[in-house]
């Protein structure tokens, strides 16, 4: 084989898996948009009807915080006002070295009690359960530290008292009528096992008294990108999935599951870096290894608000463990690929991860690379490697826009025009430099998955949109 | 360098810049698509706003007074507004009841109302059906009672359940006889709507075909039926879950029944499913017993809070707390005869919760 072949097959792989990555997304989207509309289509009727009633399923809303201080009051004071008829919090102190338990037994006023403790999942020893003398729905669970949110979250899983678990990250901030809306799947569909919403970026909003009163852009350039980002993540990377029970993702810092569906698989893995996608791959396991129907779904209705990282660092870090955890949580449930009754999950949604999603940080940097040593090395001409990057950007450009577009489509949550103008913006800028290092760091994180690396709680440097009012 | 211009390199290249064409223009046709979409929804919002607000006192009027409600100078309503005075009119009359609702029934009459929703009533569309068939439940309106029977079936959810409830509105003798053994084979009928359906038809009529439906459905159905038995009269409940603790071994069945026992009735039966081998159904019986039991049953409550599931030891130790005759000394008197450490446990737990150390 001459340089001449090696270069011109080198260009076909890399122009047939972006075509091949890009028609993927694409197919999501337009699967995304019809799921979208029919969603909103019955929403209005739901709405309407949405009478409490003894109907409803109570649901156990579990909140793991290691080291929260700063805004663990705002956020249990703001989940204490959630629009729902039957639900309790439990806050799950995983051995903080900080006044975070101090501080909850002082303001609600928490006294130890004897409860008849028993751990259905596994997870590090309990010190004391604490029950509220003024909030008759809150406890705090009190435990040695696990080291990771899946072993604080399986504690609150095992004193959950109601049919359905919310595992809820602790500087969340959910909408007042998060839960109403995320257990619709539950309602309407009995073989439900998990539900996932919609998670959007907090930074630049403003928030009060742990509920979000005002929907702005962050002003750092980095949780600017993340809107973007998130925008494709949730509206098309989720939505696409959900309606042919091919999600593989319920984002840790809001999922809604069936308890016993849960206890049943385990609970979650406190050895797993994505703790999040490795039980609902572990879920898809255990349904599929019943071999009755469930369905994995997803509500595309913004439910929860997340802090994202504004330093590279940060960043860099959360996408290191994102793309280390991805390639673990598939490694783990590997059976899934070979299973003959895997339906969407193995025929489909596991391959497409594993091709494009675990792998294709190794051929978009390899890519780049080839394209951009080819040029200096003269193998090709500066035009012709400008032409491929520009299909590459053009591409990315693409995916942002039509996530915008959605986002117009359903809840259009950025209302002044200002807004519209910058997230286009973002939309092409984000692809000169930052797509190209996102890239670099996911190729990081697995490489780190190769090493086999454990993960630990991480405390991120954070905005103060929770941070407890005096 | 010649190889570069090779037929085969220029392929490729020409199908990465007739990409790279496509993918500019597909993405200013979105970008123009959402602006226009922007654009396009300011508009209508402040439209329908400008909208709301007339029609939102004209409604709130004839709320009030029947004279207004027939003598109002209505505002006109153009062509592009009928959907918004269908669904405003059917926001207002939803959270009305009585003379209010009649007044309201007599605005959308004169308003034209009935004219705009038969129009909506046969379009190929399933939402101006669904709005359709909401208004004419709204209007009470008889002369279209079959029209929307017809809807009962539709695949559609949406459109099959408001069409029951609508039903149901317009000639609620009619309609609750055919609906309710619907509703076993309708499961993707929401549960909140059929719950509140069968609430504003009223437990007199609900009573008969409901006690039918679930005396005559299979196991499972009864347990899903059962779900909405307490929408039924007092007597007639208590009747039919007695027949149904005494008759039935099905734990589904056992526990969806337990769970609506209110009175002493089948009392002895319940004491003997604090055996039975499901423990959602000890667990039910438990339960019960804690509101309906006697002296006779502390003994059997007891032998509960040792049992391997731990939801059946605390409905028991629940239950020996809230029972009328035994008083915080008698309850401590429990916990110290108690040699199983789950007991002991179990028992502290629920001593605690009422407050008794």
């Amino acid at each position: 084989m001459t340089l001449q072949d090696v270069v011109i097959s080198g260009q076909w792989v890399f122009l047939a898996y972006f075509v091949g990555i890009n028609a993927g997304y694409l197919m999501q989207n337009v699967i995304a948009a019809f799921g979208i509309r029919r969603y909103l289509q019955t929403a209005e009727q739901y709405e309407a009807e949405s009478v409490f009633s003894s109907l409803d399923i109570p649901i156990s809303l579990v909140v793991p915080a290691f080291n929260e201080s700063a805004s663990i009051i705002t956020s249990v004071k703001a989940m204490l006002q959630l629009e729902y008829p039957q639900y309790e919090l439990i806050v799950v102190n995983d051995g903080s070295t900080d006044d975070t338990l101090e501080k909850l037994v002082d303001e609600f006023g928490m006294r130890e009690f004897p409860e008849a403790y028993r751990a259905r999942v596994p997870c590090e020893p309990v010190r004391g359960i604490y029950k509220s003398t003024r909030q008759g729905n809150l406890r705090v669970v009190d435990k040695e530290n696990g080291g990771s949110k899946a072993d604080a979250s399986n504690a609150g899983i095992n004193v959950a008292r109601y049919p359905l678990v919310c595992v809820v990250d602790a500087d969340s901030i959910l909408q007042p009528d998060a839960l109403r809306r995320v257990v619709r799947p539950f309602l309407e569909d009995p073989t439900t096992v998990a539900v996932g919403g919609t998670v959007r970026i907090s930074n630049g909003c403003t928030v009060r008294q742990g509920f979000l009163e005002k929907v702005g852009l962050p002003t750092n350039f980095l949780a600017l990108v993340q809107v973007v980002e998130y925008l494709r993540a949730f509206l098309f990377g989720r939505m696409g999935w959900s309606p042919i029970n091919g999600l593989l993702i319920i984002s840790g810092a809001f999922g809604l599951f069936h308890k016993e569906t849960l206890v049943e698989a385990g609970g979650y893995n406190p050895k797993a870096v994505g703790e999040d996608m490795e039980l609902v791959l572990r879920l898809h396991r255990l349904m599929k290894s019943k071999g009755k129907p469930y369905r994995i779904t997803f509500v595309p209705d913004p439910v929860c608000w997340t802090d994202a990282p504004e330093s590279i660092k940060d960043l860099k870090s959360q996408r290191v463990r994102w793309q280390n955890g991805l390639g673990q949580a598939l490694m783990l449930n590997k059976s899934l690929i070979t299973n003959s009754r895997g339906g969407a999950v193995s025929w489909v949604a596991i391959p497409f991860y594993i091709i494009f999603e675990l792998f294709g940080p190794i051929v978009e940097v390899a890519g780049y690379l080839f394209i951009i040593t080819c040029a200096i090395m003269g193998w090709i001409a500066w035009p012709q490697a400008l032409v491929f990057l520009g299909l590459a950007i053009g591409l990315g450009v693409l995916l942002s826009t039509s996530a915008i577009m959605l986002e117009e489509l359903s809840f259009h949550m950025y209302p002044r025009f200002k807004q519209l103008a910058v997230l286009y913006l973002i939309a092409i800028v984000e692809n000169f430099g930052f797509r190209q290092l996102t890239a670099i760091w996911r190729f990081q994180g697995l490489m780190r998955w190769f090493g086999g690396r454990e993960h630990k709680w991480e405390t991120l440097t954070r905005s103060s949109n929770l941070a407890d009012e005096a | 360098m010649e190889w570069l211009f090779r037929s085969e390199f220029d392929a490729l290249t020409t199908a990465a810049l007739w990409s790279i064409a496509a993918v500019l223009v597909t993405t200013l046709i979105l970008f123009v698509y959402t602006m226009g979409l922007r654009l396009a929804t300011i508009a209508a919002n402040r439209k329908r706003a400008r909208f709301i607000r007339t029609w939102r006192d004209v409604f709130a009027e004839a709320m009030l007074s029947e004279t207004a409600a027939r003598n109002f100078k209505l505002p006109k309503v153009r062509r592009s507004d009928r959907t918004d005075l269908l669904e405003e009119w059917n926001r207002a009359r939803s959270i009305v009841d009585g003379s209010a609702a009649d007044n309201l029934v007599t605005l959308g009459r004169r308003a034209g109302v009935p004219e705009l929703a038969l129009r909506l009533l046969h379009k190929r569309r399933v939402q101006p059906r669904i709005l359709a068939a909401q208004t004419f439940g709204h209007l009470r309106d008889r002369e279209r009672r079959d029209e929307i029977r017809q809807l009962l079936n539709h695949d559609n959810t949406a459109l099959s359940i408001t069409a029951a409830v609508a039903l149901v509105e317009i000639d609620p003798d009619f309609a609750v006889p055919i609906v309710v053994p619907m509703i076993e084979t309708r499961r993707d009928w929401p549960k909140n709507r059929v719950a509140n359906m069968l609430r504003e038809a009223g437990s007199g009529r609900v009573s008969e075909p409901m006690y039918r439906a679930i005396r005559s459905a299979t196991n499972e159905s009864k347990t899903y039926l059962l779900q909405f038995a307490r929408l039924v009269e007092p007597e007639v409940l208590d009747a039919l879950i007695d027949d149904l603790i005494r008759s039935s071994n099905d734990p589904g069945v056992l526990n969806a029944a337990l769970k609506l026992v209110s009175g002493v009735r089948g009392v002895p039966r319940i004491a003997a499913l604090t055996q039975h081998e499901a423990w959602f159904v000890r667990m039910q019986s438990a339960k019960v017993l804690g509101r309906v039991g006697q002296q006779e049953h502390l003994s059997l409550l007891e032998s509960l809070l040792d049992d391997k599931e731990w939801w059946v030891r605390y409905r028991a130790a629940q239950a020996i707390s809230s029972l009328p005759f035994l008083g915080p000394n008698q309850l401590r008197q429990i916990r110290e005869r108690q040699d199983d450490r789950f007991a002991c446990d179990i028992l502290q737990q629920s001593f605690a919760e009422v407050g008794i150390a």
